[in-house]
């Protein structure tokens, strides 16, 4: 009798065990470099984390957009200086008062499923960004209407001179060209269908991103036959598989070891200054930061070399204002040199004693706990007891939202036009204006700047905001985090970018 | 026999809907708005309310709770809050690395920690004895995820032997899915093996005083046919329960070794989930996981009573 029951259970689980397997089998096509047809092979690449959707509108990870860079394209793209270059828009050209912008498309522009992606395309999909307020609604503020005149030509009428347009529209993936059907059937957040170099072909959940190369593509076709975006979290491990060559590029490697892996030959591990900015905020909803003495007394209390040091092992440039030195918008102005005294000074002029400032930092962001640790140790030194609270980033971004902090840090990723610097952090109507900073003067600058049309007269506002902005200390900046990738010999072709797009439409791989 | 299984299902279904409603209140409380995770630093006040309208979280807590139900009746667990995906076929996706991760992990253990146990036992005092418990000390007490780069280091780095991470279906390819999961079955299988090994010494020496093996004994049988035939057998009926609790918990995910090794399991899942308040994909998750643990107690009661005829099915 009792051997009955046990075959009973034995049943039930090779049942179970059947129906799991038989779900998940059958997924992907296999794109492993062993059995690639063409002479290319296929790339891994090993990035920190899963993207949450693929539908480029949507998603706000860095780590799809990792994927999407080679996905997608858009009507302009940066080119490595980040400046504008033609992409699906060939030419542009703008009416006298500025407010009609006439873009043409480049002729015979496929889907990688072959469908034609006409003027129709762009208007579809820059109409569902404004229409559905979605992640990139922001940058088509101005925008009145997009309309296509013919299926080469599109036409975007604006309420008020852009200058950044041009930025908006190709600053990244976030404002790319979708297919309509591809959104209408749902499949976009999980197969997405664009013009670029790869398409996707396979998806693994948890584990990997398959694309081949898109034959279809209008430019240069890649050399490659396709990359594997392969999903690690952990640095070591990943270093681990790049140097075991399990996997030919990486962006996520332990950052102590940057400065030794850059010295080296074996993998190729190469660094430049990116286009984010980490800066401390202080309340000026709350007492006594309302106080500009007390903020330029935080601000020269710091010592940037140190912290620097500290949270990122000197993989950063240290900085006073939001916009890295390699940017045309830089602005060299550097009025907090780490001077205590004259922090003291400041603070006794604020009639400030015995401060006990909350310091609300991340664990999503590790590089924010390790400063929050030396700007506490620096700020001892005038008499500023910091207590440091660490919250995972869920937590953190209600109470920054509900304005529950003294001060926090964090950093602004991704930029290109001084308006992305500034206008949402320092407007006193910007959306991510948290810390509560207003002044008449530097709102009145923000809105002339972002509709001036002549970049010199442009870029001289924009120092005018810069040098306000410091001087009240609206945010206190501290550094420009460097981007550092690794690839293995065999990867030709590959350049690290500022702004972190990863492309792999020009890399070949040597065997 | 088939009544008990019958009661005990349905036990299981009360224990389940129990569980949806705690994990339900639960997530409640935890502190952290999805929305603005999704977001991120990007933060619009019209995309914030879009978002959360789609997302049906502008809906009362009461309404949100028994759509849930009676959706889940359905076998439907909703979407993701990240990717809009159905949660069910997210989570039915992962388990397949899961299974195969902790079955291996424990198969390892048992490998292991019977024999240990066994002669440990058998040799009580001895240098073997002494040796095995410091073994056990060592695996319970050193973390998992040290463990776990000291092999990557060794065995992916220094030795070349073994990919550092990484994961290949069995059903793909069944010698890459070997390679890939003996470094995390090794670092989960060490530190259950530690467990087990204890756990099976002691229950070794409880039966060996027993009166029944002194009276084998007595009668003149080998060691060698005392230890498996009346020993060993009756020793294990404990063991059975601890084995089968170990492989419930790790079916759960073993959450840092999967992220360590990159192992696309249920314990991975979880952690992703967490970071980014998923919480209907945390929800199923958490649901998929309270039924295996049900169904392994469930089998564990069947093959107790197939162990030791004493323990007759009330």
């Amino acid at each position: 009798m009792s051997s009955t029951r046990f075959r009973l259970a034995g049943a039930t689980l090779a049942l179970l065990l059947t129906a799991t397997v038989g779900c998940s089998a059958g997924e992907g096509v296999d794109v492993d470099g062993g059995n690639a047809a063409g002479a290319g092979g296929v790339l891994n690449a090993a990035i920190g984390g899963e993207p949450d959707q693929l539908d480029p509108h949507k998603t706000s990870a860095y780590y799809s957009f990792q994927v999407l860079e080679n996905v997608f394209d858009t009507l302009v793209e940066p080119d490595a200086n980040l400046e504008m270059q033609p992409s699906l828009a060939t030419e542009w050209t703008t009416s006298d008062d500025q407010l009609t912008w006439t873009f043409t498309l480049r002729e015979g522009v496929k889907f990688s499923d072959g469908t034609p992606l006409t003027a129709e395309d762009v208007v579809y999909s820059y109409n569902r960004i404004i229409n559905e307020k979605l992640n990139t609604a922001y940058k088509f503020g101005t925008v009145k209407s997009v309309t296509a005149s013919n299926p080469t030509t599109v036409v975007i009428t604006l309420t008020a001179p852009t200058p950044n347009l041009l930025a908006n529209l190709g600053g990244f993936k976030g404002v790319a060209i979708v297919q309509k059907a591809n959104v209408e059937s749902g499949e976009i957040t999980t197969k997405p269908i664009g013009s670029g170099p790869f398409a996707l072909s396979g998806y693994t959940s948890g584990d990997n991103i398959q694309l081949v190369r898109n034959d279809n593509y209008w430019g240069e076709r890649p050399k490659l036959d396709g990359v594997r975006f392969t999903f690690v979290s952990d640095p070591t491990v990943a270093l681990q598989n790049l140097r075991g060559n399990e996997v030919h590029w990486t962006d996520n490697l332990p950052p102590q070891q940057v400065p030794a892996l850059r010295d080296g030959d074996e993998p190729k591990v190469e660094s430049v200054p990116s286009t984010d900015y980490w800066y401390l905020a202080l309340n000026q909803g709350r007492k006594p930061y309302d106080d500009v003495n007390v903020r330029r007394a935080i601000a020269f209390a710091l010592d940037r070399e140190a912290i620097t040091k500290a949270a990122k092992f000197g993989l950063a440039t240290v900085n006073q204002t939001a916009i890295p030195q390699n940017s045309a918008f830089y602005y060299e102005y550097a009025p907090y040199s780490h001077d205590p005294n004259q922090a003291r000074q400041l603070l006794d002029q604020a009639g400030v004693s015995d401060l006990t400032m909350d310091l609300m930092v991340t664990s999503e962001y590790p590089e924010t706990v390790t400063a929050a640790q030396v700007i506490a140790s620096q700020l001892e030194g005038i008499g500023v007891n910091v207590k440091i609270r660490t919250l995972d980033f869920a937590q953190w971004l209600d109470e920054q939202g509900n304005g529950n902090f003294d001060s926090f840090m964090l950093g602004w990723l991704g930029n290109i036009d001084p308006d992305e610097f500034y206008y949402a952090q320092h407007h006193s109507g910007g959306t991510f204006n948290f810390h509560k900073y207003r002044n008449p003067a530097v709102d009145q600058m923000l809105d002339r700047a972002r509709t001036e049309t002549d970049q010199g007269a442009r870029k001289q506002q924009y120092e005018q905001v810069a040098k306000q902005i410091v001087d009240d200390a609206s945010y206190i900046y501290l550094y420009n985090p460097d981007v550092a990738q690794g690839w293995s010999k065999q990867v030709t072709g590959y350049q690290v970018r500022t702004d972190r797009a990863i492309r792999f439409r020009d890399v070949a791989l040597t065997r | 026999m088939a009544r008990f299984v019958l009661r005990r299902l349905l036990q299981s279904c009360v224990v389940l809907l129990g569980v949806t409603l705690v994990v339900f209140l639960l997530l409640q409380l935890v502190p952290g708005d999805p929305v603005r995770v999704a977001l991120g630093t990007r933060f619009d006040p019209q995309t914030y309310e879009a978002l959360r309208a789609r997302a049906g979280l502008d809906q009362p807590l009461v309404v949100q709770y028994f759509d849930y139900l009676r959706r889940a009746l359905t076998g439907d667990l909703g979407v993701s809050f990240r990717s809009g995906q159905p949660v069910t076929s997210i989570v039915l996706a992962r388990l397949p690395a899961t299974l195969s991760l902790a079955l291996t992990a424990v198969l390892f253990a048992l490998v292991i920690a019977v024999p240990l146990g066994i002669v440990s036992a058998m040799r009580s005092g001895s240098f073997v004895d002494h040796a095995t418990r410091v073994f056990s000390q060592f695996g319970v007490s050193v973390p998992d995820f040290w463990m776990g780069i000291m092999g990557i280091l060794l065995f992916a780095g220094v030795l070349g032997w073994l990919p550092p991470s990484g994961y290949v279906a069995l059903t793909e390819d069944p010698a890459r899915w070997a390679s890939h999961v003996a470094l995390p079955a090794a670092t989960v299988g060490l530190v259950t093996a530690s467990i087990l090994t204890r756990f099976i010494r002691s229950s070794m020496l409880e039966v060996l005083s027993e009166d029944y093996v002194r009276t084998a004994q007595a009668k003149g049988l080998r060691t060698r046919v005392v230890v498996l035939r009346h020993v060993l057998r009756n020793a294990l009926i404990p063991v059975v329960t601890v084995v089968a609790v170990q492989l419930a918990s790790l079916l759960g995910g073993v959450i840092v070794i999967e992220v360590l090794f990159a192992w696309p399991g249920i314990g991975r899942l979880t952690y992703d989930a967490v970071q980014a308040r998923d919480y209907p994909v945390l929800q199923g998750a958490v649901l998929l996981v309270a039924a295996l643990f049900l169904l392994v107690n469930l089998l564990v009661d069947i093959l107790y009573a197939r162990l030791d005829p004493r323990i007759t099915v009330k």
